[in-house]
């Protein structure tokens, strides 16, 4: 097991590695330049090229770049001038990780939930209207469930702030717009795996040799039900967690999502590759950590790398 | 009995009282959201909207500029001399909130560091009008002290231009020329004023708290040197990047003042809640006058004026903005000051009318085509735009007007808006949709971009009358003379047409009605609050 995880590690790292690579010269091949306000002259220009060290070969820059990486410098922003890029994620992540937490506790228990109940009771009542709400949360746009639930809990009903981050009731609405899309997919995804798993042979066994369903459902069902669920848990948590632009910004929340298109829309290369940096570095961590929970769902897997190591 | 009727009276009344006081006394506090988070507060690194607002109510620059007018800040008076190029400013006592003095080398330190090529400021350019300070700027020579900026003594400014510009002392209100302490500049380097705690302040507030993406709270400084003109005891600030989300906020009564998004401008026009203003943008479509073998008609004067007089501006600010924006008839804002008063009140001029002329434009369409010897549908002409969901219902609705009315090709282009800065900048475009917002109060900021060779004259445009009136007027001292010429290129430059000019921009916003003062200026700062005060 130590091996398989040092192993992970050494892939992890090269895989950083490869993503700081590409992103630095993809974000250079973006089309314009930062400098390039509709007031600059071209000297002025220079000064700002100077500055920032852009006057360089770029393979010069790169390696500036990747030194000062492993020092845990991720460079300076343009657009926030003299903000270091480890200040804005330090500043915003945590609110998009407190936002993203909540949206994803709310996500898995709901989604399952509904799953589960949808997949019990299929074909009749509560099936449909499971499956309505997974179809609406999968296709309603963020911004629609965020507006949407702002105008009746806020405006009209008055029970919860309208936007910004100062306390528990102003998390709540940017908590179930959020976890909206990923309650309905986790819901779908639950439900199609339970009904794949309850034809199963050994549920019948289960059944045949007079199990309670509560035993039936959560001991045999959804733990093998479960794993897909979990792959694509993941990503969603790393998406989840690294903000998201269109809900923190109906909210006023001051979280990550914002500089993403901030730092693209200026072409601020420090930030955004900064940023994609640090998202990338999360998904590996959520990858590598939805592996080893693998390994606990499912002891075939823990059994295989037993093997291998 | 009695006893309870006189408890009840007394306590009613004592309710009444706690009532009363608290309905009289006024608020104090302005709380207001901005759309983004200002990038920078280090003001000779400044070069937006959001951080000039705040620069200019936590310093004090030589001259503040209020509701259009420039009136004294730091410097209690003035003088120029006779030729126009020298002028001389006369500090008073003021404090930082540090507890030291400001004295006029915080001044001139402020305009060194701001055309230090080391600095890299964008707007080192607003301090070119002195002597020296292009070259020193642009590395021409490294020695500060040949830039015509110097304390003579704790007290006295003195500033040596090139021209007699008599704009400038307004200009110096520009937040960039904000004063810089030498010492904590030095002491934070590139972190200089990117906290509330690093930086000292000597305006009419100080930056209490500053959350980065979150909030601002300004408080009023006790020790500014007009504190009893300054009625607010705090300002906060927002970051709302959600129009309707700023909206929601004030119609709730948490905000005192917001801007409207322009597609909900209409209804709150109608209920007669919408105040209007022109944010000082003038948009035009740009022609590349570069000589083109393959499209020779962008070169040829006739044509560019069937297009100009092709286009109906009422239709196509009504079908685009629904009327926020409104059409542009001439070259320069008619409301940034002339003479004496409003530039546009002294030289009226409608080049263009507001719907156009089909039969004008036929007319100088057959002009263009019979030197050109094509036929109208040969000719092809893009139109280079960002890809932003208004521009493009704009460019569509020029795309309909221009090919009914002359029968030509009329192609759009959509790029990135850094895209179409650098294709605009390399003069690798037909036409391109951009404008100008002017950096000072005065119509030379329209005029001298299009000089001969002049970097941000990216058409080519070159008139050698145009560039007479315009040099002509950068080096008169007579005020009235120096706008005649200023006028003279104005309609020379509509009539050369390297440009047509399409619509002047407006917001629509709305504010408490018990706010007073609050105002909000053409130049710098997007909102003036530091005389405001609620009733």
């Amino acid at each position: 097991m130590l091996r398989y995880i040092l192993k992970r590690l050494v892939i992890s790292f090269f895989t950083v590695m490869v993503l700081v690579t590409v992103v630095f010269f993809l974000v250079r091949a973006m089309p314009g330049e930062p400098f390039l306000s509709d007031k600059l002259t071209p000297e002025i220009r220079e000064n700002m090229v100077r500055y920032y060290g852009f006057d360089k070969p770029l393979y010069v820059q790169y390696f500036t770049y990747i030194k000062n990486l492993l020092r845990g410098d991720l460079g300076v922003s343009m657009h926030y001038h003299g903000i270091p890029v480890t200040q804005i994620i330090r500043d915003s992540f945590p609110y998009s990780a407190s936002l993203g937490i909540r949206a994803l506790i709310v996500a898995i228990f709901a989604g399952i939930t509904l799953g589960v109940a949808s997949a019990l009771n299929r074909g009749r009542f509560l099936d449909y209207c499971c499956i309505i709400v997974a179809v609406l949360g999968v296709s309603l746009p963020d911004f629609v469930t965020g507006y949407l639930l702002q105008y009746v809990f806020s405006i009209k009903l008055k029970l919860l702030p309208i936007a910004m981050w100062r306390g528990f009731k102003y998390t709540v609405l940017p908590t179930f717009a959020l976890s909206f899309y990923t309650t309905a997919l986790l819901a779908r995804i639950t439900r199609a795996s339970m009904l794949e798993v309850t034809n199963q042979d050994y549920i019948k066994v289960a059944k045949a040799k007079g199990l309670g369903v509560f035993q039936i459902v959560v001991r045999h069902e959804l733990r093998n039900a479960i794993l897909p669920v979990i792959t694509i848990l993941g990503p969603v948590t790393a998406a989840i967690l690294t903000g998201t632009f269109i809900i923190e910004s109906i909210y006023a929340i001051p979280g990550m999502g914002k500089f993403y298109v901030s730092g693209i829309q200026n072409l601020d290369y420090s930030q955004v590759l900064g940023l994609t940096l640090f998202y990338g570095i999360f998904i590996v961590i959520a990858n590598f950590v939805v592996d080893i929970l693998y390994g606990f769902v499912d002891p075939r897997i823990r059994a295989d790398r037993r093997d291998a190591s | 009995m009695n006893k309870k009727i006189v408890m009840i009276t007394t306590l009613l009344l004592c309710i009444f009282c706690v009532m009363a006081s608290s309905a009289s006394a006024a608020k104090t506090t302005l709380t207001f959201s901005m759309e983004t988070e200002i990038p920078v507060l280090d003001p000779q690194r400044s070069n937006a909207a959001p951080s000039f607002t705040v620069i200019a109510h936590i310093f004090e620059n030589l001259v503040r500029t209020s509701n259009g007018k420039t009136i004294p800040g730091a410097a209690e008076r003035w003088e120029t001399s006779e030729d126009g190029r020298t002028l001389t400013f006369h500090l008073r006592d003021m404090k930082w909130s540090d507890g030291k003095p400001v004295v006029a080398g915080d001044y001139e330190y402020a305009i060194k560091r701001l055309i230090d090529p080391a600095t890299a400021a964008e707007y080192a350019f607003a301090a070119y009008y002195i002597t020296g300070a292009q070259e020193y700027n642009t590395g021409k020579t490294t020695d500060p002290a040949t830039v015509g900026v110097k304390a003579v003594d704790d007290k006295t400014l003195v500033i040596t231009l090139k021209e007699p510009t008599p704009y400038f002392v307004g200009f110096l209100g520009h937040g960039v020329f904000a004063p810089a302490r030498r010492d904590l500049v030095e002491k934070y380097g590139e972190t200089y004023a990117t906290d509330a705690d690093k930086v000292v302040y000597n305006g009419p507030f100080v930056l209490k708290e500053w959350k980065h993406e979150e909030t601002k709270v300004l408080a009023k400084n006790p020790d500014y040197w007009n504190a009893s003109a300054i009625k607010l005891d705090s300002v906060e600030i927002m970051v709302i990047s959600d129009t309707s989300t700023a909206l929601s906020l004030y119609e709730s009564g948490e905000f005192d003042v917001v801007d409207i998004p322009s597609n909900l401008f209409k209804t709150y026009q109608e209920e007669g809640k919408a105040r209007l203003l022109f944010n000082g943008a003038l948009d035009w479509m740009k022609f590349n006058l570069r000589e083109n073998k393959d499209k020779p008609w962008l070169a040829n004067k006739n044509f560019r004026l069937a297009v100009g007089w092709a286009i109906n501006r009422e239709a196509y600010t009504l079908a685009a903005t629904k009327g926020l924006y409104v059409p542009a008839l001439r070259f320069i804002l008619p409301i940034v000051q002339g003479a004496e008063e409003q530039y546009g009140k002294e030289y009226p001029l409608d080049f263009y009318t507001p719907a156009g002329d089909a039969a004008k434009a036929k007319e100088y369409l057959g002009k263009a085509l019979d030197e050109l010897k094509l036929k109208a549908s040969a000719i092809t002409m893009e139109y280079l735009i960002q890809d932003q969901e208004e521009t493009r219902l704009m460019a569509e609705t020029l795309q309909q007007q221009i090919q009914a009315a002359l029968g030509i090709n009329f192609k759009i282009k959509l790029v990135t808006r850094a895209q179409r800065q650098q294709l605009e900048a390399n003069g690798e475009f037909d036409t391109v949709y951009s404008g100008w917002m002017p950096d000072y109060d005065d119509p030379m900021s329209y005029e001298e971009i299009w000089i001969t060779d002049v970097s941000h004259n990216s058409a080519k445009y070159s008139s050698p009358e145009y560039d007479g009136f315009v040099r002509g007027a950068l080096i008169e001292p007579d005020a009235r003379k120096r706008m005649d010429m200023i006028f003279g290129a104005e309609k020379q430059i509509l009539e050369d047409a390297p440009l047509v000019p399409l619509q002047l921009r407006r917001k629509a916003w709305m504010s408490d009605e018990a706010l007073n003062g609050f105002n909000r200026p053409l130049i710098g700062a997007e909102y003036d609050f530091a005389f405001a005060y609620f009733e």
